[in-house]
């Protein structure tokens, strides 16, 4: 069903139901969201995205991925109370993680160069000072790529997010998608011929797999097989054991020889 | 046996003797042992340990119990300055009727009101009655039970769940505890006629671990209502089939959160969800689920043998009801009390109460839990029910009243609950994880004597943060301690500052 909402005093149609962040960045409206990814169940966490509800069912301040859109809803995503939470948020982030540019870069727009509040001090931290906790690694791992290595450890201010019990974890793909998905580039790995290295997940290691034709490393073994059984199973026998590279080369070779045989006809 | 309540004068003995009274006796030793058989082998109660006699008392779902006459010399227990004030409605059972036995319930007048509803009532009937009830959730939100019955009734699905919330907790709070220690076949009946009007099969009590005679009590409770046919299929021949099962709480504090709650049940790591969805459109295993409180399903029978109208005439406006509140701290007489909503504080510290201990003048007290606020003495009168405990920056919480006389601190105070729900923060969302940490940091470095008026101003402008913009109410209430002592006892924080150099 289509409906009507109110974005800060503009009209927008949407479906009923739909996320209101959603709604607001297709409008090109700037909400801030650190937790939120449109293939992931909204979540929550980051508080960074508040509205406030002018006219609905609950009026006030909520966060706008969990707000679904219903006819008539109307919110406003800069008042002077939502930015003066947002700066108070953004300070308790830049106090959470110190070494951030995402953060420091977001926090210098809404006029913030320095946190009222203690830095957190973690020498030895293996996502360098710069986690947020937002849990999209987590859920991406989990949720989307269904491996699950990865979760949340302790609570409260002391919560970390690593392998299991910090051990090397083989359930991990070594598909990279959490350090793809991490709004403040916090995750680390590195592939040392023929090994990639999850840095940040307890060094966990998962061998890469070689081209067949080149000899190059080009991704880990058990994404690919992963990859090969859940997303494209049309990826079949000849060209499985190619890099991407290889594969186009190879694909290309055979279309022309394809095309040459119809012609030879 | 069950509790009537009254901790301080622990333990307590009921003596009956027949044609005479009920006899409570009071803090009774070992060493009492012989005078009491003496006594009693002679028809007689030992004076000197009587607390009190009753010589009738009405179950309210039943017919009255008629003890007997006697005994004169012997305070009624109406007399007893510490029962006079209150309304026995939800406990009307607990410390009379021997709870591990479903007979004395049935005795009383219990499962008439299931009996009621499945015979002569259908679903929508029931909701009605709840909703005219005006009963609204006793595990601290308020929201009106009948409405919320509703919800998950109208959801279209083939399974659907109904939870009891027995998580309880808040430091110092044993309402819950006493509920189904004393009278587990009451939250059974309660959830039964719930789940008829709902429309739910299954139902799960999820019970905090460390309250392993509740547990014990509730299993042998399930067990006696599957023998007797109360629970299974078809009960009373309706087209109706319930069963009910046990779940053992994580202990985390958090995990009394409903969403929480459900992700624990499931086998997660208990962190609140965010809202949309609600339980009663996707809770537990997805399905439309119902949750209340302990307190909540107690009410439910009482509501449906004498009506909702009869149970809306207690308590005030909006705040229909009896609620049970432990009284703890530094107060003379500690103890469970049930007294109707909006009964004012005054009452409950001073005539329930009695005042502080040894007579010592009392500052404020703090209702709620931890994340209650401080409610100075001048405010006393405030009437305790949802809306007039919310005004003055406290809440109404599970009903937890924690004494404070005039030797405690109040930035102390603060500084302990924060250190509370700073521990028990699930770590999920921004403002309550880092957020009560420099709350605490900034109260110790207050407590130190090293704070400023500046940070004083941050600590307020941080708790006004953390209580917007937080997902669950754990956050949303955190800062109340801090918010309320900055708002009356502000002098107290002063005192600890730092002088501004000149
Ligand atoms: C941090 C937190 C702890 C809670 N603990 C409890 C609890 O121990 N028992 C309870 O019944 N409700 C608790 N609640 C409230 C529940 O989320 C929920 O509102 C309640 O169980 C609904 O039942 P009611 O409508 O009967 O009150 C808690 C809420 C929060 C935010
Ligand atoms: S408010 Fe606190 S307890 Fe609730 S979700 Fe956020 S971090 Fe967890
Ligand atoms: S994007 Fe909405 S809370 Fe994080």
């Amino acid at each position: 069903m289509t409906i009507q909402i109110t974005i800060n005093g503009n009209p927008c149609s949407s479906e009923a139901g739909e996320s209101v962040l959603t709604i607001a960045r297709r409008e090109g409206v700037e909400i801030p969201a650190f937790c939120h990814d449109e293939t992931l169940a909204p979540y929550g966490a980051c508080r960074m995205c508040l509205v406030d509800v002018v006219s609905g069912p609950k009026k006030g301040v909520t966060t706008a991925c969990t707000l679904q859109a219903m006819d008539g809803l109307e919110i406003i995503t800069d008042t002077p109370e939502i930015l003066r939470l947002r700066k108070v948020l953004l300070e308790l982030y830049l106090a959470q993680a110190p070494k951030s540019k995402t953060i420091k870069a977001l926090a210098a727009q809404h006029g913030i160069k320095k946190t009222r509040f203690a830095k957190k001090v973690h020498p030895e931290d293996p996502l360098q000072g710069q986690c947020i906790l937002c849990g999209l690694c987590v859920r991406v791992c989990r949720d989307i790529m269904g491996a699950g290595a990865i979760s949340y450890i302790g609570r409260g201010q002391f919560t970390e997010i690593n392998t299991p019990f910090y051990e090397e974890n083989d359930a991990c793909l070594g598909c990279g998608a959490c350090a793809q998905v991490c709004p403040t580039q916090a995750i680390a790995f590195e592939d040392i011929t023929g090994t990639r290295v999850m840095k940040s997940w307890s060094e966990t290691k998962v061998p890469l797999k070689q081209c067949a034709a080149c000899g190059n490393y080009f991704a880990p073994v058990p994404f690919t097989a992963y990859a090969y059984e859940k997303l494209d199973p049309a990826i079949r026998d000849e060209i499985r054991d190619l890099c991407p590279d290889c594969r186009r080369k190879e694909m290309t070779r055979k279309a022309i020889l394809l095309r040459a045989e119809g012609v030879g006809r | 046996m069950g509790c009537i309540g009254y901790c301080r004068e622990e333990p307590l003995v009921n003596i009956h003797l027949p044609g005479k009274p009920l006899i409570i006796l009071h803090r009774v030793t070992e060493k009492d042992a012989e005078e009491i058989v003496r006594a009693v082998a002679a028809g007689e109660v030992p004076r000197k340990l009587s607390l009190c006699r009753i010589n009738d008392w009405d179950p309210l779902v039943g017919e009255k119990l008629l003890f007997g006459e006697g005994f004169q010399d012997v305070p009624a227990y109406a007399e007893i300055p510490y029962f006079a004030p209150q309304r026995k409605v939800v406990l009307r059972d607990a410390g009379l009727i021997n709870p591990e036995d479903i007979d004395e319930y049935i005795a009383v007048g219990g499962y008439s009101a299931l009996y009621k509803a499945l015979t002569r009532m259908s679903p929508d009937d029931v909701i009605e009655e709840v909703k005219a009830s005006g009963l609204r959730g006793r595990g601290g939100a308020g929201f009106p039970t009948g409405l919320k019955w509703g919800f998950t009734k109208k959801e279209k699905s083939s399974t659907k769940y109904i939870i009891c919330n027995a998580d309880e907790g808040d430091p110092g709070a044993y309402m819950n505890r006493n509920e189904m220690e004393s009278d587990p076949h009451m939250i059974l009946e309660g959830m039964l006629i719930g789940a008829y009007a709902i429309g739910a099969r299954e139902g799960v009590l999820y019970i905090r671990a460390e309250y392993p005679l509740a547990i014990q009590r509730l299993e042998k409770a399930i067990g006696q209502a599957r023998d007797y046919g109360l629970l299974g299929e078809n009960i009373f021949g309706a087209d109706f089939s319930f069963t009910l099962t046990i779940a053992e709480g994580a202990g985390a504090f958090v995990c009394g959160e409903e969403t929480a709650l459900i992700a624990s049940i499931e086998g997660e790591t208990g962190r609140p969800r965010p809202r949309p969805p609600f339980p009663a459109q996707k809770g537990l295993w997805g399905m439309p689920t119902n949750i209340n409180n302990v307190e909540t399903w107690t009410n439910i029978p009482v509501i449906i043998n004498r009506g909702g109208a009869w149970f809306s005439k207690i308590g005030g406006e909006r705040n229909s009801g009896t609620k049970v509140f432990s009284l703890v701290g530094e107060v003379d007489r500690v103890g469970l009390a049930e007294v109707p909503l909006s009964t004012p504080i005054r009452t409950m510290v001073y005539d329930i109460g009695n005042g502080g201990i040894e007579g010592k003048a009392i500052k404020a007290v703090q209702t709620g839990g931890p994340s209650g606020g401080c409610i100075p003495a001048s405010l006393f009168d405030t009437p305790m029910d949802y809306e007039h405990l919310t005004a003055v920056g406290s809440i109404m919480g599970s009903g937890g009243v924690v004494v404070m006389d005039a030797g405690t601190s109040m930035v102390d105070t603060a500084r302990f609950f924060i250190g509370f729900t700073n521990e028990e923060s699930c770590g999920k969302c921004v403002p309550c994880r880092e957020g009560l940490k420099h709350m605490l940091m900034i109260l110790d470095k207050t407590l130190a004597g090293k704070a400023t008026e500046t940070d004083m101003q941050t600590l307020e402008e941080l708790s006004g943060v953390i209580k917007n913009a937080s997902l669950c109410g754990l956050g949303q209430t955190a800062p109340n301690p801090v918010l309320s002592t900055l708002r009356y006892f502000r002098d107290e924080y002063n005192t600890l500052l730092k002088k501004a150099r000149k």
